[in-house]
């Protein structure tokens, strides 16, 4: 590796991002007397990463291509409660829980493919249009459809498939941790999403949206169609990562992601995502991401009140936000 | 190649509800030459190359290219035949690799699905390889200079075989260094053959570079032929409809006592021991290159930048200007180089751009605005610089550059000030808007304004200026009065 290359990649975030992992987990490692790699505890983190990290890449790619969605969490309480209800009435996934991922992807399809309709075809403010569409299928939920809290009536299917796992570890005392499947999916959006990224020219697109939408345009990108596909993905991979959240919490509760979207927004611009858009990785991302999990995992560990869970997020959001905007300074001048 | 003209466009029209954008255009390119299409703002230049790269579709008139007419032109079809437009912002992406800025229009317009790494970086280097510029393929295009961004916008047109490259006012954001540079690369490309379509509306550029060319005003083509038969006076007559005589500023009113005294200025890396003088009814001049330290003598003048050391005096009395506010409460005004993103706010009305400055005049003890006196005050200023608009209630963005520019200045007229300084005054505004504003500057500085202009256009230094500093690197290299002003004496310094 040559210097330039060196230098180069000092400059990026990313790269600030890892060090900062290393040295957290370093330090509540120390502080939290080596608590922190218990193998029980190491679990205990990666499985709450499953569904955050996959919420995260939805938010990172629609920031990339400058946009910001509001809306991911209500899609998929939306997309999650109508796909359960559905299974309950049917009486379906009592052994296989795949109906309901099917479901639960395809509602949440269409509810993307709404907000994509609108944001492409009247240019308008992403954040407006999904702030909008936000309250309006949280309300479609509670009011017109009427969706309840599913608990002990869950199919059996999600149950099962909540409870599966991969291997189980044990800590010191004895205490027993499973390793849940769905940490699979997790690893599966992220290769998908760093090779849609990086390897696709859908992918490049969004970063030449994200860098200069007039620009893509001119250069033959049909940023019209391109932001209509990525917000019905999006919207999609919202539905199933619902799910994914239904099985491992075992039970459908339609209000369960509200404000979802202001903890895992400012972790993706923690990651190094610009909030001008045209930046951001699936690394920095997920560094950002175990960040947040780690720490706030980590707060019983170290005898912290869980209260400081806020004001950390809330100092998380301030970071993000300054360096993002630092960077954009950088490269004006 | 037998045509005798790549491009031929006659009778061109083109209508936008209603209103005509362009009328009877006739327009001819040689291949290997370089052709320069001028006009002033809102003339019809960027309707005609629309057309020309099939963003618009003409009314009327009939198109010709290498000898075969074409009757539908669009954006595709002019990338094919070889037409390329190289934009004013450059069309690039200033997040991306310049390896990938130069190869993505060719794999969007293959059709490519995928990425593949080292096709991007053979069509890279082939790219630069045409015009045999070396810049690293892996910097961000974002921090490039606007010369090096211009040279990878340049290559990426060359990847489509281009056999006319449209170049929509390239000059605007360049030093004179950089526009040399620039011209060398146009010769290089006019030399292979290609044929060149430069706008512009700046008279030296257009004699240095172009073989043809070809003035409009207000939608007609008022002269096409050979640029050696034109006279700068005949140019500028074409271009504005009107004879300009550039008169020169005669200082008549100059106070005894300076005004302004600044005495061994210091910012670490930007100023280094600046100091002069400067009396009421004067217009100095200061000039250097860019990174010179004359927008920093500016802004530290403004209280925008913090000198570390130094002194500045002010009728008499040493003062701090650590704010604008403050710089304001001293009666300075400052007309900033960008007046787009640091002097209007375009989404407002023109009435409020103008008052801005004095809205503590226009409002009574409670803070509360008076409409009346507002509108008033925004109707005589529009009067006294004849900006172009019939009503002031609309917005700022309506008007061209050099009407919005007048707005700037009204600005801060509007105001009683004792210290103008005019950074870059008119920077992309048009010859006949520039000269408006020029006779305005000279009589306020009769009128007993100091007026300091900062500027690397040093035919208007020449003209507007009753002394010249010169800078570099921070520090005055040289000074010079009346008739020893010339562009010639200056470059001899700056050199």
């Amino acid at each position: 590796m040559n210097k330039a290359a060196i230098k180069r990649m000092t400059r990026r975030t990313e790269f600030y991002i890892f060090l900062v992992l290393i040295l957290m987990i370093a330090l509540i490692g120390i502080i939290s007397k080596g608590q922190l790699f218990e193998p029980t505890q190491i679990v205990t983190i990666l499985r709450a990463m499953v569904v955050d990290g996959m919420f995260a890449m939805c938010s990172l790619v629609v920031m990339i291509s400058g946009g910001f969605d509001l809306s991911f969490p209500a899609v998929s309480a939306l997309s999650y409660s109508l796909a359960t209800t559905i299974c309950l009435n049917q009486g379906w996934c009592q052994t296989n829980p795949w109906m309901g991922f099917l479901l639960a992807a395809i509602i949440g399809w269409c509810l993307g493919m709404f907000n994509g309709w609108i944001i492409s075809n009247f240019r308008l403010n992403t954040m407006i249009v999904t702030l909008a569409t936000q309250t309006f299928f949280t309300g479609l939920s509670m009011g017109l459809l009427q969706l309840k809290e599913i608990t002990s009536t869950l199919p059996n299917g999600f149950k099962e498939m909540g409870k599966s796992y991969l291997f189980e570890v044990y800590n010191s005392a004895g205490l027993r941790s499973t390793m849940t499947t769905m940490f699979l999916f997790f690893i599966a959006l992220c290769i998908i999403t760093s090779f849609v990224l990086n390897r696709t020219m859908f992918g490049r697109a969004l970063y030449a949206i994200g860098g200069n939408e007039v620009s893509a345009e001119r250069a033959g990108y049909n940023v019209k169609r391109i932001k209509f596909l990525l917000y019905s993905v999006v919207g999609a991979v919202a539905g199933f990562t619902g799910m994914i959240r239904v099985c491992m919490a075992s039970q459908s509760i339609p209000k369960a992601l509200v404000g979802k979207e202001m903890t895992i927004i400012p972790a993706v611009i923690l990651g190094g995502a610009s909030i001008f858009g045209g930046e951001g990785t699936v690394f920095g991302t997920v560094c950002a991401i175990s960040i947040i999990t780690v720490v706030s995992n980590s707060m019983l560990l170290v005898g912290i009140d869980t209260y400081w869970q806020s004001f950390f997020n809330g100092l998380v959001i301030l970071i993000g936000v300054t360096v993002s905007a630092l960077q954009a300074m950088r490269q004006k001048h | 190649m037998s045509e005798e003209y790549l491009l031929q466009m006659t009778g061109i029209c083109k209508s936008f509800s209603g209103v005509r954008a362009l009328d009877n255009v006739n327009f001819k390119v040689r291949p290997g030459k370089v052709m320069c299409l001028a006009g002033e703002n809102g003339c019809g230049k960027s309707t005609l190359v629309k057309i020309i790269s099939g963003v618009y579709t003409k009314d009327e008139g009939q198109v010709i290219f290498e000898g075969k007419e074409i009757t539908k032109i669009t954006p595709a079809e002019a990338t094919r035949l070889g037409i390329q437009v190289i934009y004013q912002d450059l069309s690039i992406f200033p997040n991306l690799t310049v390896r990938e800025n130069l190869a993505i229009n060719s794999e969007i317009t293959a059709g490519r699905k995928m990425v593949n790494r080292k096709r991007w970086d053979a069509t890279a280097r082939e790219a630069l390889s045409k015009i045999g510029c070396n810049i690293d393929l892996d910097a961000k295009m974002g921090e490039l200079s606007v010369a090096d961004k211009q040279l990878v916008a340049i290559c990426r047109a060359l990847l489509f075989n281009a056999k006319l490259i449209i170049m929509d006012e390239p000059t605007t954001a360049l030093t004179k260094k950089e526009v040399d540079a620039l011209f060398v690369t146009v010769r290089q490309l006019r030399d292979s053959g290609i044929a060149i379509m430069f706008i512009s509306h700046k008279t030296e550029e257009i004699f240095e570079i172009s073989d043809d060319v070809c003035i409009m005003r207000n939608g007609k083509n008022v002269y096409s032929g050979q640029t050696a038969d034109l006279t700068r006076r005949d140019f500028t007559y074409y271009l504005t409809g009107r004879e300009l005589v550039d008169d020169r500023f005669v200082p008549t009113n100059i106070s005894a006592e300076p005004i302004l005294e600044v005495k061994n200025l210091c910012m670490p890396g930007k100023l280094q021991d600046v100091s002069f003088e400067l009396r009421k009814g004067e217009i100095l001049g200061v000039t250097g290159l860019l990174g010179s330290g004359r927008t920093e003598l500016a802004l530290s003048l403004f209280g925008l930048a913090k000198p570390s050391g130094g002194q500045i005096i002010l009728n008499g009395k040493s003062v701090k200007i650590p704010s604008p506010i403050a710089a304001q409460k001293l009666r300075i005004g400052y007309v900033p180089e960008d007046r787009l993103t640091e002097g209007l706010c375009l989404q407002q009305p023109i009435a409020d751009n103008i008052t801005l400055a004095s809205l503590k005049r226009l409002s009574n003890a409670l803070g509360l605005l008076k409409k009346k006196d507002i509108y008033e005050d925004a109707a005589k200023w529009v009067k006294i610089f004849s900006i172009a608009t019939n009503d002031p209630k609309k917005n700022a963005s309506t008007l061209s550059g050099g009407n919005q520019q007048k707005i700037v200045l009204s600005k801060w007229l509007s105001n009683d000030l004792d210290l103008l300084i005019l950074n870059g005054p008119t920077v992309g505004v048009d010859v006949g808007a520039k000269q408006d504003i020029h006779a305005l500057v000279h009589q306020l500085a009769n009128e007993g304004l100091a007026v300091m202009i900062i500027s690397d256009d040093l035919a208007e230094v020449v003209v507007n200026c009753s002394r010249v500093i010169v800078m570099k690197e921070g520090a005055i290299v040289g000074e010079m009065t009346g008739d020893a002003i010339t562009e010639d004496n200056i470059l001899e310094i700056i050199r």
